[in-house]
């Protein structure tokens, strides 16, 4: 008898974790989507008033984001800073899939975000304002959908996940 | 490729160029890399080199040839790459050095831009898609200048105004970084003096970021990028020289500032692109600097003896146009 209790117990705790896991990733995909896009900002500045070269700029905008959000920035400064022949798309490329590994964004953010490879730093400053801007302001309408849809979705897996255990256990007995 | 003074330069800017570029140009041995002058890159086409007098270009495994076609084509992305790594990936922080056509990286070596060019009201506004580069190594010659040293400075303390006429590739620029190296570090002849160099387009000191990366001596301020009308009037107000060094003369703009110099006190050298006296004439605004005798002393450069062979003098007191 002990062992079913155990054993519903693992069960429910564990889809209810993965219930709990899977509300966090929708929490903090749309906190990530808000730190790039004030990332991104923080570049725009770097780059248009500042007119730091591009590694450095990166490198200080890796310092002005939270992790994991600096990864990609700071991956992308490095291998720049290494004047390995490698061009900005390269490594902005590099810095993506290093965050895809760390963050919950999901294709359609790594896609958006992926889209600067070719623009940054390949134009004028006014250039690199407006297409920055228009990244940002593509987070931004990220960000928000990702908020709705967490109000609406984190309850689900929350909650989800402990019932989905306790069915479990029932067909199970 | 061995480390040497020859091959400093040519080390220098191979730290630009794609790994594969990179790994051709290494096979240059050290007579060709002391006499590199130029490296073309244009897309599509074969890797040109200019050593010394000669045009050849390197195939794929390094082997000199003189055809072009048997040399290695340049690919869109070297050409995409290296202007990424001349640029650190940063087009707007070179937007001015783009919309002067060339930019000027360690070493003060020059990589001219071509490509797309968007004008405007008659200025340069923009230049895109790049085609090709030509990339100029700098050399400095120490001592190139010493048979002029007694010429341009006849007597303690005098420094003649002084215009270096030669067709382009003749070795002014080189002869000129030199006469001023000398008389800002001085010598047993001449004690150094207060030199400004007024450097429009980056070639006599090959500032990268403002410092100078060839030796211009030790009493020698330079202007950078600074056109040289406006460098001469700052430095007259600014920073007292005892002799104002600027290259390649030509606009109306740039004469008045020489006479305005010359007026003050100050003496002037420089350069203009010529190859007699008569061509010289032709030119409106060199004409008109001439018979004004603003410049005591004309010495012809040209390459029969290689860059920088003293060709002829005149002393301008005795020239009568």
């Amino acid at each position: 008898m002990l062992i079913k209790i155990l054993g519903a117990a693992l069960i429910v705790s564990g889809l209810g974790g993965w219930g709990l896991y899977g509300a966090r990733r929708l929490r903090e995909r749309a906190r990530h989507l808000q730190e790039l896009s004030m990332a991104f900002g923080y570049l725009e500045k770097e780059i248009t008033c500042i007119y730091n070269p591009l590694p450095l700029a990166l490198a200080h905008t890796a310092r002005f984001a939270p992790e994991p959000v600096a990864q990609l920035f700071s991956v992308s400064s490095g291998l720049l800073q290494g004047r390995s022949g490698m061009t900005a798309r390269d490594a902005w490329l590099k810095g993506v899939e290093k965050l895809s590994r760390l963050s919950p964004l999901e294709e359609e953010d790594l896609l958006l975000i992926q889209s600067a490879a070719d623009q940054l730093g390949a134009s004028d400053a006014s250039g690199q304002r407006k297409f920055l801007s228009l990244i940002q302001e593509h987070l931004n309408m990220a960000e928000q959908t990702a908020r709705n849809r967490a109000q609406v979705e984190q309850k689900l897996y929350a909650y989800g996940g402990f019932i989905a255990g306790l069915v479990v256990v029932l067909l199970l007995i | 490729m061995k480390n040497s003074p020859a091959t400093k330069g040519v080390k220098e800017v191979l730290a630009y160029l794609p790994p594969g570029l990179e790994k051709i140009l290494q096979y240059l041995d050290e007579k060709d890399c002391r006499e590199l002058e130029e490296i073309r890159l244009r897309v599509g086409r074969p890797l040109l080199l200019r050593i010394n007098d000669r045009e050849c270009t390197l195939d794929n495994k390094g082997r000199i040839h003189h055809e072009p076609d048997r040399g290695y084509t340049v690919s869109e992305d070297d050409l995409r790459r290296t202007v990424a790594c001349i640029m650190d990936n940063s087009l707007y922080a070179f937007e001015e050095d783009i919309n002067r056509g060339f930019i000027t990286i360690p070493g003060g070596h020059r990589v001219g831009l071509a490509g797309q060019v968007l004008a405007q009201g008659g200025e340069v506004r923009r230049v895109k898609d790049f085609s090709s580069l030509c990339i100029r190594l700098a050399r400095e010659v120490l001592g190139c200048a010493s048979p002029l040293f007694n010429l341009v400075c006849p007597r303690p303390r005098e420094v003649l105004n002084t215009l270096i006429i030669s067709p382009p590739r003749c070795g002014k620029t080189t002869i000129l970084r030199d006469l001023a190296r000398f008389l800002s570090s001085g010598g047993s002849s001449w004690p150094g003096c207060n030199v400004a160099l007024i450097d429009e387009r980056s070639e006599l000191a090959g500032c990268y970021q403002g410092i100078p990366q060839l030796n211009v001596g030790p009493r020698t301020d330079v202007l950078d990028g600074c056109p040289k009308h406006l460098g001469m009037g700052m430095a007259l107000r600014a920073l007292s020289p005892r002799v104002i060094i600027t290259d390649e003369l030509g606009s109306r703009e740039d004469v008045d500032a020489v006479r305005e110099c010359v007026n003050a006190g100050v003496q002037v050298i420089s350069t203009v692109h010529a190859s007699s006296m008569e061509e010289l004439q032709k030119r409106p605004m060199l004409k008109e600097l001439l018979n004004l005798k603003v410049f005591s002393l004309a010495v012809f450069l040209s390459r029969r003896q290689g860059p920088g062979s003293l060709e002829s003098l005149v002393r301008m007191n005795d020239y009568a146009d």
